[in-house]
């Protein structure tokens, strides 16, 4: 965007990026090398060696997965249905869906509260699966109907000329051409998913349900609050996540330029 | 008709409102309704159960176990008027958005813009500014509440550039744990709003760019001529987002300063929580979650309206 032809001022630019960078590097800087403090590696040999640690992770990537696998049928569907298909009154749908994003989740616990115990789920992954998908949709919903607009109607009308029904349109058009918005949907799901806090803090009360990010908590009594082994508990939490993101950087991007907030 | 597919892209977050499409076609096109339920069914019949019974419970005081609650009728809503810390949280969530919305869209326009610019290593700091965006709050919160402590890094830091003086207990005084709040939120989401700004000006044409060069434009006239009005749908739903966020904020103001000191990071949803959960008031937390969806609903609603006028008469 900016055009820079000397070197002093591609310096200068460069300069002023790293400045900036800083403080954003600071924390993390901070938190890794706060885990270290002390016993060293010895923080992370101790929090690994906690017994049902596993059982966060496990609950997590159930819990996510799930969540993801929702957000991402649900969404499909109904991008294709409000964006190529004919619904009358299709923008009332739409804006009874886009009112759920304004809900927060705090609003839900009571009535959740009470739900899921009349029902048994209190307790379960399914407390908190159900919610967390219904929470993460609406936004899913509204990247990806603005990523299929973008996709021509001659596309779907060819495939209807040669015979083909609403069905294959989806599974071999949709499917395949919204692959870069999808990145850009399971990240923000993962995200939303992994990172909750307050969901699991009330559904989930046994310990062997727990989630990770429920984590530092677990380790605030099980170290007497040994601050160095806390933040070895939220580095190793957060490696998944970093991964995850790197992996799919480029077509997060991709998504997210094509067309998703406009 | 060749409008149509530019008028659609141009549709903003939610703007979809206007009827798209020419009539003749769409009735070519097969139903949709089965397409949708999936997601109705979910959000709609969840989301909208929850805020029913929500509504209900607003009108009793009920401690969420008693079988036989007590109907007050609006008496939860009358009590929420006269409550002082009702409003300071009104006034702590109005000042929250303003400011983190002010600072990461700055922040987001110009780490953008440079980023676009020819600079080494953009793939580092672009990673860099959006880690935070993927942890937890209630994984970093414990590093930040070490971050701002008496003896923190933060302090450490202000010591060693020679601002020792300024060095205090931010999260233990009431007039900097708002702002500490602050800070954490803006290093959190920054990166979302800096990438999604980076995909809008990947849109911009590159041509109309050069012309205005060739004009003369420098380049903070590019800056505010063509990039920032280029990148003004962005900028729209992003605030929407944003004033929906403020009043959603739970998680950084719970995780590191549990509302306090003496509630001065106190917001609707940690005052909601508090109510409800730890006081087991459920009567009057149901009542503050109606007046936050009021708010939050009309917010939105507002915003939009707004954009969309902007948008006809400019």
């Amino acid at each position: 965007m900016f055009e820079v032809r000397s070197r002093g001022a591609r310096l200068l630019l460069q300069l002023v990026v790293t400045l900036l960078v800083l403080p954003f590097l600071f924390p993390l800087v901070a938190m890794v090398q706060g885990s270290l403090a002390g016993d060293g590696w010895g923080n992370y040999a101790a929090v690994l060696a906690v017994p049902g640690l596993w059982r966060f992770f496990v609950n997590t990537v159930v819990i996510a997965a799930a969540v993801i696998v929702i957000v991402y049928a649900v969404t499909m569907l109904a991008a294709y249905g409000f964006s190529k298909l004919h619904i009358r009154g299709r923008e009332v749908y739409f804006w009874l869906l886009l009112a759920c994003l304004t809900l927060p989740e705090v609003v839900l616990l009571a009535p959740l509260f009470t739900t899921a115990q009349a029902f048994g789920f209190f307790d379960t992954y399914w407390a908190v699966i159900l919610p967390l998908a219904a929470l993460q949709v609406p936004f899913a919903v509204l990247l990806t109907r603005n990523f299929v607009n973008g996709i021509p109607d001659e596309l779907f009308e060819a495939a209807r000329v040669d015979g083909a029904s609403a069905v294959r349109g989806f599974v071999h058009l949709v499917i395949p051409l919204t692959r870069p918005i999808a990145a850009a949907i399971l990240i923000f799901t993962l995200i939303g998913a992994w990172n909750n806090y307050l969901m699991p803090l009330v559904f989930l009360q046994s310990p062997e349900m727990q989630t990770i990010t429920l984590v530092p908590q677990f380790f605030v009594g099980q170290f007497s609050n040994d601050q160095t082994k806390i933040l070895a508990s939220a580095v190793l939490t957060a490696i998944p996540e970093v991964v995850a993101y790197l992996c799919l950087q480029r077509l997060f991007e991709r998504g997210l330029a094509a067309g998703a907030l406009k | 008709m060749s409008g149509t597919t530019a008028e659609r892209q141009r549709l903003g977050a939610g703007a979809a409102g206007t009827e798209v499409g020419p009539g003749t076609r769409r009735r070519l096109r097969p139903a949709g309704y089965l397409w949708i339920l999936p997601a109705l069914v979910l959000c709609v019949g969840l989301i909208y159960y929850c805020i029913a019974y929500t509504a209900v419970i607003s009108t009793w005081d009920w401690d969420g176990l008693d079988p036989f609650p007590e109907h007050v009728g609006a008496g939860n809503y009358v009590r929420i008027a006269q409550d002082p810390i009702f409003a300071k949280t009104i006034e702590h969530t109005a000042v929250f958005f303003v400011v983190t919305f002010v600072v990461q869209t700055a922040l987001g326009v110009v780490f953008a813009v440079l980023l676009h610019s020819k600079v080494r290593l953009a793939v580092v700091y672009k990673v860099i500014i959006f880690i935070p965006v993927v942890l937890a709050p209630a994984i970093t919160a414990p590093v930040f509440r070490r971050l701002y402590a008496p003896d923190g890094q933060f302090n450490w830091v202000l010591e060693h550039i020679g601002l020792g003086s300024l060095a205090q207990p931010w999260l233990g005084q009431e007039s900097t744990a708002l702002p500490v709040i602050m800070a954490i939120t803006i290093w959190q989401w920054t990166g979302l709003t800096f990438v999604l700004y980076f995909a809008a000006m990947a849109q911009i044409d590159v041509s109309v760019l050069e012309a205005a060069r060739i004009d003369g434009a420098g380049n903070l006239r590019v800056l505010a001529s063509i990039i920032w009005p280029g990148v003004r749908g962005t900028t729209v739903a992003l605030g929407i987002l944003s004033a929906i966020g403020a009043l959603k904020t739970f998680d950084v103001p719970y995780l590191v300063a549990v509302g306090g000191p003496n509630y001065a990071t106190e917001f609707l949803g940690t005052y909601i929580y508090r109510k409800t959960i730890a006081q087991s008031h459920v009567g009057y937390g149901a009542a503050l979650s109606v007046i936050l969806l009021v708010l939050a609903l009309g917010f939105a609603i507002l915003l939009q309206v707004r954009s969309r006028e902007k948008e006809t008469t400019g």
